[in-house]
């Protein structure tokens, strides 16, 4: 089955929607589902041009594509259990929140919280990714947990903040402290950042590029082979007692 | 002119000897009388078990340690939402809820009273700005004194009465209504980056010792008069062994008054744990039980632990930060210039962690062992042993055997050979966890004769109806009836107004604060008093004049007039 959601021009807006019920899960049962904007509770079907091909009787034959201006559209794809969500465009804050299985693909870039406390499944976005892909949120004490996050472009800051599980990768940049707080899990940045892993305890952090600003709480312990890299390897961060893994290619301390 | 009428009632009112009685409850302007007209309204309770509104004698609700817990905890905002709802606000958190959050789930409970537990004296305008939105509940708060520099330098030169002085002008600026020591002179040592190890360590530059402190207030504390006896958090909280300190503090304490306890013991619970170490740690709340037993002076409130997530807060900094190096957590610390200072993390009881399977059991057994339920009130120190909500599986706890059994099934396996809960065969009955949770609370806090804690005529008309007949249920067997009904009244009635029903609140109601004003001579009084003024100019961030809580910022205020006899 195949749902295609595209946004009408009219109902373009400051406010943000807030569509956590576009799950692929929710599309089994129709399109009768609720969204909201501010506090007001939108029909889908006043908001997108709904268009339904086939049917199904398990999510994971369900495939959901938006299209239309959907950078301020938040929370597609939350507590996602299966199926597929593509997203033709950009995407707004929160999509993939505490995901658990299926694929979400998006071909633009990703506003904040992309995959959030996700703890499965897959997460590709073509374009880039803005603060706090694949983290935690204010307060928790454990982000990620499992499933992938891939990010072809650029990262914000925040990348996988208190990652405790699954993997994360970054094919250009990332912006300051990937990894903070990182206690498991894996993160992979081609290329450059700023004070990768501060605060870690457990897991592994690959930076390809260059590490600015690296934190001085890093035990250096000698280079490694990885997939055709040659790293340097350290472990920390030793401020707190931590046994993790920061592998880079170079490194910068500050001045 | 308002009248209600509960109809076939069944009561139990400790405080007058009542027990399982069926009678009508007559109610006018929200104070309970010998009878209404005609035109009342009338509640048929359909012989339901009906009580006294709950008074919590030692939970943190309010204040600016409180709000800490709040802000450190954003995570915690994620469980027990409720959105607005006609005069109701909007709700979030479990182990630190919104002050309406609190307020709201009290009041399903049958909480009608709450003594908010520490606040200190130079941040009581926050207290008090929170008690403000705590609507459907009467509160009160016990001021800490355990750092007091003012009241450490009359310790040391011996006189008493010029602590009773300090006392007594401090509770009038900051409109508290009792006398807090939360590990006398440890968190003053803690602001030299010490502790004391129990009640002989002299605390650093004052050279006064902890019970020189415990007892020279508790001796001020009656030349006041105050309602409330000194409300005392030992010394050495949370330390294997630290039992011994606490039968040394309990010891010091006389018999001075008639009416009430001469001290009040705070969530014993932590304070009750034998061993040298963690390794060997273990349970001592038979000694501490027969210890209170033959005191009459000294009543004391469990503090009770019960598994899950919560948030430990309290003014004795030093514990919460070896508290911090166990769990390495988050872990905040405050310090509160001249007075005291505190501390906050958050943590998590767990069935699988021994230390804390003892812990559990040893909140049940002092409430258990302690022969009258008079002398060992039911609390978790709410939200450090756990967030108030649990109380009515506490009820349920002690009501039946069959049901800690059961739970004692799912702890660490070694609790067994540490603790004497499964040997305890005792089940309170309905009149013991009515003392409990509302008649002996109101009686230890001293406020039986303000009209609460009971249903007697002149009384508040703060009601608590349960949806329970005591006839029908077999608390020992059907101990999940009784968590039930406790944790959701038929009605909360509140100065003669129904606030909740049937779990949900209906009113946005108008609290009242009680706060103590000792009369005191001319000599005594601080505002005049030379050196005191210097002292204070001198020492704290704040002009004097500043200081004191403006009556504004109390709700409805009701001040308790007391003769001092300094």
């Amino acid at each position: 089955m195949k749902v295609t959601l595209a946004l009408k021009p009219a109902a373009r807006s400051f406010i943000p929607i807030e569509a956590e019920s576009i799950v692929p899960k929710n599309f089994l049962d129709g399109t009768d589902l609720p969204v909201w904007r501010g506090n007001r509770e939108l029909r889908l079907d006043e908001v997108f041009s709904v268009s339904v091909e086939g049917d199904a009787d398990r999510t994971e034959d369900v495939e959901v594509v938006l299209s239309g201006e959907t950078f301020r559209l938040k929370r597609v794809g939350e507590y996602m259990d299966g199926g597929r969500v593509t997203i033709l465009g950009d995407i707004g804050m929160h999509c993939g929140n505490f995901m658990s299985g299926g694929t979400i693909e998006v071909r633009g870039n990703a506003d904040g919280w992309l995959g959030r406390e996700m703890a499965g499944g897959t997460i590709v976005c073509r374009g880039d990714a803005a603060d706090y892909c694949a983290a935690g949120y204010r307060g928790g004490r454990k982000g990620m947990t499992g499933g992938t996050v891939e990010v072809f472009g650029r990262a914000g800051d925040f990348l996988a903040e208190n990652i405790a599980g699954g993997t994360v990768i970054v094919h250009g940049d990332a912006g300051d402290m990937p990894g903070a707080e990182m206690r498991g899990g894996t993160l992979v940045v081609h290329g450059d950042c700023r004070r990768p892993g501060a605060n870690m305890k457990g897991g592994s952090c690959y930076v390809y590029g260059t590490a600015q600003g690296m934190l001085p709480t890093f035990r250096k312990i000698g280079t490694v082979q990885h997939e055709g890299h040659t790293l340097i390897r350290f472990a920390g961060d030793i401020a707190n007692r931590g046994k993790g893994n920061l592998f880079v290619k170079a490194y910068e301390y500050l001045d | 002119m308002t009248e209600l009428l509960v109809k076939n009632a069944c009561v139990i009112d400790p405080l007058r000897g009542i027990n399982a009685e069926t009678m009508d409850i007559a109610i006018l302007d929200g104070k309970i009388v010998e009878e209404v007209s005609d035109a009342a309204e009338v509640i048929d309770a359909r012989g339901m078990l009906t009580l006294p509104g709950g008074v919590d004698s030692h939970t943190h609700i309010c204040g600016t340690k409180v709000n800490f817990g709040r802000y450190m905890s954003p995570e915690d905002m994620r469980a027990g939402r409720t959105p607005r709802q006609g005069p109701l606000h909007a709700t979030s958190g479990y182990s630190v809820p919104t002050t309406y959050g609190n307020s709201y789930r009290y009041s399903v409970m049958g909480y009608t009273t709450l003594l908010e537990g520490a606040m200190a004296p130079l941040e009581a305008r926050h207290t008090h700005e929170e008690f403000v939105y705590t609507p459907l509940q009467d509160t009160m708060a016990n001021t800490l004194f355990d750092g007091n520099w003012g009241i450490m330098e009359a310790i040391r030169d011996g006189d008493t009465k010029r602590v009773a002085a300090i006392i007594a002008w401090t509770l009038r600026a900051v409109k508290g209504f009792g006398v807090k020591l939360t590990n006398p002179g440890g968190t003053e040592a803690w602001q030299w980056g010490k502790n004391v190890s129990c009640i002989r360590d002299p605390v650093p530059y004052f050279e006064v010792t902890p019970a020189e402190i415990i007892r020279s207030i508790v001796e001020a504390n009656e030349l006041l008069g105050l309602p409330h006896s000194v409300h005392l958090h030992c010394n050495n909280l949370g330390t294997p062994g630290n039992y011994s300190c606490t039968l040394g503090s309990l010891g010091l304490i006389p018999d001075l008054n008639e009416k009430r306890q001469t001290l009040y013991a705070t969530h014993v619970q932590f304070h009750a744990y034998g061993g040298s170490d963690w390794k060997d740690f273990c349970s001592k709340s038979e000694p501490i039980a027969r210890f209170v037993d033959m005191r009459p002076q000294i009543v004391m409130d469990m503090g009770q632990v019960m598994f899950g997530r919560t948030t430990t807060m309290t003014a004795d900094g030093p514990m919460e930060f070896n508290l911090y190096r166990l769990h390495h957590e988050k872990w905040s610390n405050h310090d509160v210039e001249l007075e005291t200072g505190s501390g906050i993390i958050p943590v998590i009881y767990r069935r699988k962690n021994l230390v804390n399977s003892i812990m559990w059991a040893i909140g049940l057994e002092l409430a258990l062992l302690t022969k009258s339920p008079w002398q060992c009130l039911l609390t978790t120190d709410n939200p450090n042993g756990a967030p108030f909500v649990k109380y009515p599986e506490i009820i349920g706890l002690l009501m039946s055997k069959k049901y800690r059994d059961a739970e004692f099934a799912t702890i660490h396996p070694d609790t067994e050979a540490r603790v004497p809960l499964p040997a305890i065969e005792r089940e309170l009955d309905w009149y013991e966890i009515a003392v409990m949770t509302r008649a002996g609370q109101a009686k230890a806090l001293g406020i039986q004769d303000l009209g609460k804690g009971h249903l007697g005529p002149g009384a508040d008309a703060d009601v608590a109806i349960y949806p329970i007949r005591m006839d029908e249920v077999d608390p020992s067997a059907e101990y999940q009836k009784v968590i039930d009904a406790f944790s959701r009244t038929e009605y909360t009635i509140k100065r003669g107004r129904v606030v909740a029903r049937r779990g949900e609140c209906l009113v946005d109601g108008s609290n009242a604060t009680f706060w103590v004003s000792p009369k005191v001579s001319e000599a005594y009084d601080m505002g005049k008093d030379p050196d005191f003024i210097e002292k204070f100019d001198r020492y704290y961030t704040v002009r004097m004049r500043n200081y004191p809580v403006q009556e504004e910022y109390l709700n409805r205020n009701r001040c308790i007039e007391t003769e001092a006899r300094i």
